[in-house]
């Protein structure tokens, strides 16, 4: 039989699952081996019984903790996909304010009815079994994680810096041209594609598991980033990873 | 070894002969002041002064990723790639070539390596002497300022011509289509002139302190010096410092799997001993964990153990690692002159 696979989405922008849907034929091609029984950005159908769950999106309220648990329970595969659910992405920028005034910046004077908790990566409520990082996803590293699963094999999730990939592409580093990234801490995978359009790195796959942050904080002061912007250079995607950036007000 | 003389006048027609005859690569601009290797489409775009290429020439002897294989589960069919495009390459300085011919070396070796050998049988060097070095250079200290193996042919800038040596039966073929000269007296008087200035042209400041045949023995004296530690406090175990080496070789092998999950592709990419999931082996343990331990492996490949295994150092002084590495850790010169004691 057919694994069953689902998708859900949280607190995210659904950029993810439509690069699901912008895989086209070979969508179809993968549909071969799946059967997808929930899929809001796709279908309307849906059903409980999964196999393997696809979750988009950070925890951003209590209440989601329920949904998020009754996944788990049904899924025997949990997979988070994009940088909101992997690692909290850049919901977790309001993480560093005042969570009363981020409530009535967004519901006004009915702010009182909204509930909000810290913006968290869904790994902080249920056990993740894999991630696929990046904001939006890689359609090629889905497919591979996907063809992984479908072969009983642990997927493969780079876990070196981009800077890794961005020699493999012969760049010329980003701080020989007088700007600055985290390329340096950041997990690859990505084949450092931002450098390679001239851009830098945001590390919107987040942290390497064991990353040298003390060290890249050092080399941005170095080239003359104040200790603010260096805090803002991980305040961007890194705000719920331990970055010693600041911590994060409740 | 056979030598001509080409005019610079007519050099450039030379090479858009070889354009049009040959697949060239050669070297030319990139951003921000820097240099690469890659496809030459006009003899206007080579750029011989240079200082140093971004990678080395080795990415097309060793691309960063190659197939290896492809099979086919359903039909139980291997099939081993094996497309070996013949290649020119344009502008190899001497330490890149000292570089190529350590991979040579490594390469046909025991274990001889099929797609390494097939893809170096088909690539021709035309190398030239420098005469411009990078602010990280130490090549003048290296023993690698002059090569005499290796390359097809050999450039060498002595004024208004170049002076050819012409190292193969291809090179002399290469020159076919070239209106050469013998080299006369003065040119010969010139190529020595030009040979003997090569070691002034790395910065003074870059000079290596100690006498290159005792490094091997320097760095065994001093494993457990505190030079490790400290640096590998900073490092990132990026890689950087492999990954730029005309000298590193490792790779890792992985599988790609073709959507319809019977058919795929066996590939291998860079590799470097610097990342922190280079030492683990299949039963989960890492046995270089530390970044310190990785840090001085890395220093003790270049400088003692390919000593021993291929005859040479395997750092030839073109000074990537050192410009490469952010933090400023990963310098030859200074870590070499510091366990010398002759640090300043
Ligand atoms: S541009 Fe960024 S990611 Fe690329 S090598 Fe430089 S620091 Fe690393
Ligand atoms: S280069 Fe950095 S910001 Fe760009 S996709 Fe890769 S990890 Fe994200
Ligand atoms: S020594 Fe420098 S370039 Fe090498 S891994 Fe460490 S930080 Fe990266
Ligand atoms: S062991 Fe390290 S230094 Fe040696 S070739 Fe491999 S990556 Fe380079
Ligand atoms: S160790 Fe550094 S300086 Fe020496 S050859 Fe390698 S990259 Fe060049």
């Amino acid at each position: 039989m057919k694994p069953r696979i689902a998708f859900f989405d949280f607190a995210s922008c659904e950029g993810d699952q439509l690069q699901i849907v912008n895989l086209e034929e070979r969508l179809l091609e993968l549909l071969q081996h799946v059967e997808v029984v929930s899929f809001r950005e796709a279908m309307k159908e849906h059903s409980d019984n999964y196999d393997i769950a696809f979750i988009e999106g950070s925890c951003t309220r209590a209440s989601d903790e329920e949904r998020l648990k009754k996944i788990r329970a049904n899924a025997k595969i949990v997979v988070a996909l994009g940088s909101c659910a992997t690692i909290g992405g850049i919901n977790c920028i309001k993480n560093y304010r005042n969570q009363t005034e981020v409530r009535k910046e967004v519901y006004g004077d009915k702010y009182e009815l909204f509930d909000t908790y810290l913006a968290r990566p869904i790994e902080a409520v249920i056990k993740v079994d894999y991630k696929v990082p990046q904001c939006p996803i890689n359609k090629e590293e889905f497919l591979s994680v996907a063809k992984a699963l479908l072969t009983g094999q642990k997927p493969f999730i780079p876990d070196y810096p981009v800077c890794v990939e961005c020699k493999m592409n012969g760049n010329v580093c980003v701080f020989e041209k007088g700007m600055t990234c985290v390329g340096p801490v950041t997990r690859a995978g990505c084949g450092s594609c931002c450098v390679n359009e001239g851009a830098i790195c945001w590390g919107c796959r987040g942290l390497i598991d064991n990353p040298n942050t003390d060290a890249h904080k050092e080399v941005l002061e170095k080239y003359n980033l104040t200790p603010q912007e260096v805090m803002n250079k991980f305040k961007l995607y890194f705000g719920w990873s331990d970055t010693n950036a600041q911590k994060p007000q409740s | 070894m056979k030598s001509r003389v080409i005019l610079k006048v007519e050099f450039p027609h030379w090479i858009a002969s070889l354009i049009k005859t040959e697949n060239v690569i050669g070297i030319k601009a990139k951003e921000a002041g820097k240099f690469h290797f890659g496809k030459l489409r006009s003899s206007g775009e080579l750029r011989l002064d240079y200082d140093v290429a971004v990678l080395p020439p080795k990415k097309y002897l060793q691309p960063p990723k190659e197939d290896l294989l492809s099979y086919n589960i359903a039909s139980f069919k291997v099939t081993p790639s094996a497309d070996f495009q013949p290649i020119t390459i344009i502008g190899v300085h001497p330490y890149d070539m000292h570089g190529i011919n350590q991979m040579d070396a490594v390469f046909s070796d025991e274990n001889k390596d099929t797609n390494y050998l097939g893809r170096r049988k088909n690539v021709k060097i035309i190398g030239v002497d420098p005469v411009k070095a990078s602010a990280w250079s130490f090549w003048h200290d290296m023993g690698t300022a002059y090569v005499d193996k290796g390359f097809d042919l050999w450039l060498t800038d002595i004024g208004d011509r170049y002076f050819i040596e012409i190292g193969t039966k291809s090179g002399e073929n290469l020159l076919k289509p070239a209106k050469t000269e013998s080299a006369s007296k003065i040119d010969i008087e010139r190529h020595k002139k030009a040979r003997s200035g090569l070691k002034n042209i790395c910065s003074p400041s870059r000079r290596i302190k100690t006498d290159i045949k005792k490094i091997p023995d320097i760095f065994r004296a001093n494993h457990d010096h505190g030079l490790w530690e400290k640096r590998a406090k900073t490092c990132y175990s990026c890689g950087s410092c492999n990954l730029v080496c005309p000298t590193c070789y490792c790779f890792d092998v992985r599988e790609d799997m073709e959507l319809n999950l019977t058919g795929g592709r066996r590939v291998r990419v860079w590799d470097g001993c610097m990342l922190e999931e280079f030492a683990r082996v299949g039963s989960g343990e890492n046995f270089r964990k530390e970044r310190s331990a990785r840090f001085r492996h890395r220093f003790f490949r270049k400088m003692v153990y390919m000593k021993e295994k291929i005859g040479a150092l395997a750092c030839v002084g073109c000074g990537r690692c050192a410009s490469a590495c952010l933090p400023d850790i990963a310098d030859p010169v200074t870590a070499i002159n510091e366990l010398s004691g002759l640090e300043d």
